[in-house]
């Protein structure tokens, strides 16, 4: 096999498995919403959804697996085109709308991270809230679009977890996606791995919201920002730096020539030190 | 392009652009309104006299004598702070800030001390604190 017939092979695989997880992780995200209820005691409702109800561990664990699965290979399916130049071949608007639905498939995840209800995830919401907040004039109402305190403090996200999330999504990526039932094959991969998957690995144990604990690490993605917030005032942490890299990334298929280069090689270099901080908060913490 | 349909076009743009500005700020408003809630925790007779307690988001500090009433909220992104009893010291479990005993900064990325809130004395000897958020 000729090295060209492998990306070529690597570069249909990636999203259609993505795709097949998609399926699984709404499939599974439907069947969960029967027992959730983000009001009340929601770690207790977690924890019952979990040790109690019957199948409801491989069902957690079956949608958590699966939405991850979904983007990291949407990241990865991004991260070829990018690194091949391939936005070059799009029209600018079709890649906003692509990179848009990469930032709210990241949303859809980091709001499921708030919704176990735990006090990661309400360390998470809140954290989230405030950084938010640290945006001149308007971040304290426009903080209010996403996340409220006080006892409600899971509903909109909530709310965008299971409705705004899915139904953007899904509606950024119709043109994108030719077949929305992915190859049999595909489908058969990902149901037979991400149940095997769900069946054998048991989900994090969870921390109650009132244990006292010495660290808390926030989803995988933003131990990158964890780690940037401790240095850094929130608002360039967690909005500028990560604002700025989003602005390189739409700007791409309208920079020229020249200036197109530059800010490849810009993202480039972000990515690779966002990488390097987060391997490093996963081996010492953030 | 003629002046006429240069003209119409731009009352066109100039009509489209503020009933959109008109429509999205009752929009606005109604998304980011919101009550301003008060929430009160209580301390027994006696709480607090012997050393540090913890309710409900709520630290009751015995300083010099006197009763200090801390929000557990940190100032940096509002975490809720430990009390680590070795150190003395009010410690951050999302970013490291760390706060001495009467809530002032000490270190890492919070920049004001710990909130001090308002505490009522009842007549039974009661503690009442109360938090709005």
């Amino acid at each position: 096999m000729s090295p060209e017939m492998h990306i070529n092979r690597f570069s249909r695989y990636l999203p259609r498995l993505g795709l097949a997880s998609l399926l699984l992780c709404i499939g599974s995200g439907i069947i969960l919403s029967f027992q959730y209820r983000p009001l009340g005691n929601v770690f207790r409702n977690v924890e019952e959804i979990t040790t109690l109800v019957p199948f409801g561990r491989f069902f957690r664990q079956l949608h958590y697996g699966s939405g991850q699965l979904f983007v990291l290979l949407m990241l990865l399916h991004t991260l070829e085109h990018f690194l091949k130049r391939r936005y070059r071949s799009f029209s600018g608007l079709q890649w906003t709308w692509l990179i848009l639905s990469l930032g709210l498939c990241f949303f859809a995840l980091f709001t499921g991270y708030v919704l176990k209800g735990d006090k990661e995830g309400l360390f998470a919401g809140n954290i989230f809230m405030n950084i938010i907040k640290t945006i001149p004039f308007v971040g304290d109402p426009v903080s209010r679009f996403f996340i409220v305190p006080g006892k409600d403090l899971l509903f909109l996200p909530y709310l965008y977890h299971i409705l705004f999330l899915p139904v953007l999504i899904v509606f950024f990526l119709k043109d994108h996606i030719r077949e929305w039932f992915p190859d049999r094959r595909f489908l058969f991969a990902a149901t037979a791995g991400l149940f095997l998957f769900a069946l054998f690995i048991p989900p994090r144990l969870d921390i109650p919201p009132n244990a006292p604990v010495p660290l808390v690490e926030g989803p995988w993605f933003f131990l990158g920002i964890q780690t940037l917030l401790k240095l850094i005032p929130p608002l360039w942490a967690g909005v500028g730096v990560p604002g700025l890299f989003a602005a390189g990334l739409l700007l791409l298929p309208f920079a020229g020539e020249r200036l197109g280069r530059w800010i490849h090689l810009l993202l480039v270099t972000c990515f690779c030190f966002y990488a390097l901080l987060t391997i490093r908060a996963f081996l010492f913490g953030p | 392009m003629e002046r006429r349909t240069f003209l119409k076009r731009f009352l066109e743009t100039i009509l489209f652009i503020s009933s959109a500005l008109l429509f999205s700020y009752p929009v606005f408003a109604f998304l980011s309104f919101r009550k301003i809630s008060r929430r009160q925790v209580v301390f027994k007779k006696g709480e607090g006299a012997e050393g540090i307690e913890f309710k409900d988001g709520v630290f009751l500090v015995p300083v010099d004598g006197k009763l200090l009433a801390l929000s557990a909220r940190c100032t940096h992104l509002g975490c809720t702070v430990n009390y680590d009893q070795v150190a003395q010291q009010f410690r951050c479990p999302c970013h490291g800030s760390r706060f001495d005993r009467s809530g002032r900064r000490i270190a890492g990325p919070a920049r004001k001390p710990l909130r001090e809130l308002p505490i009522k004395k009842k007549s039974n000897g009661d503690v009442e604190v109360t938090i709005t958020f």
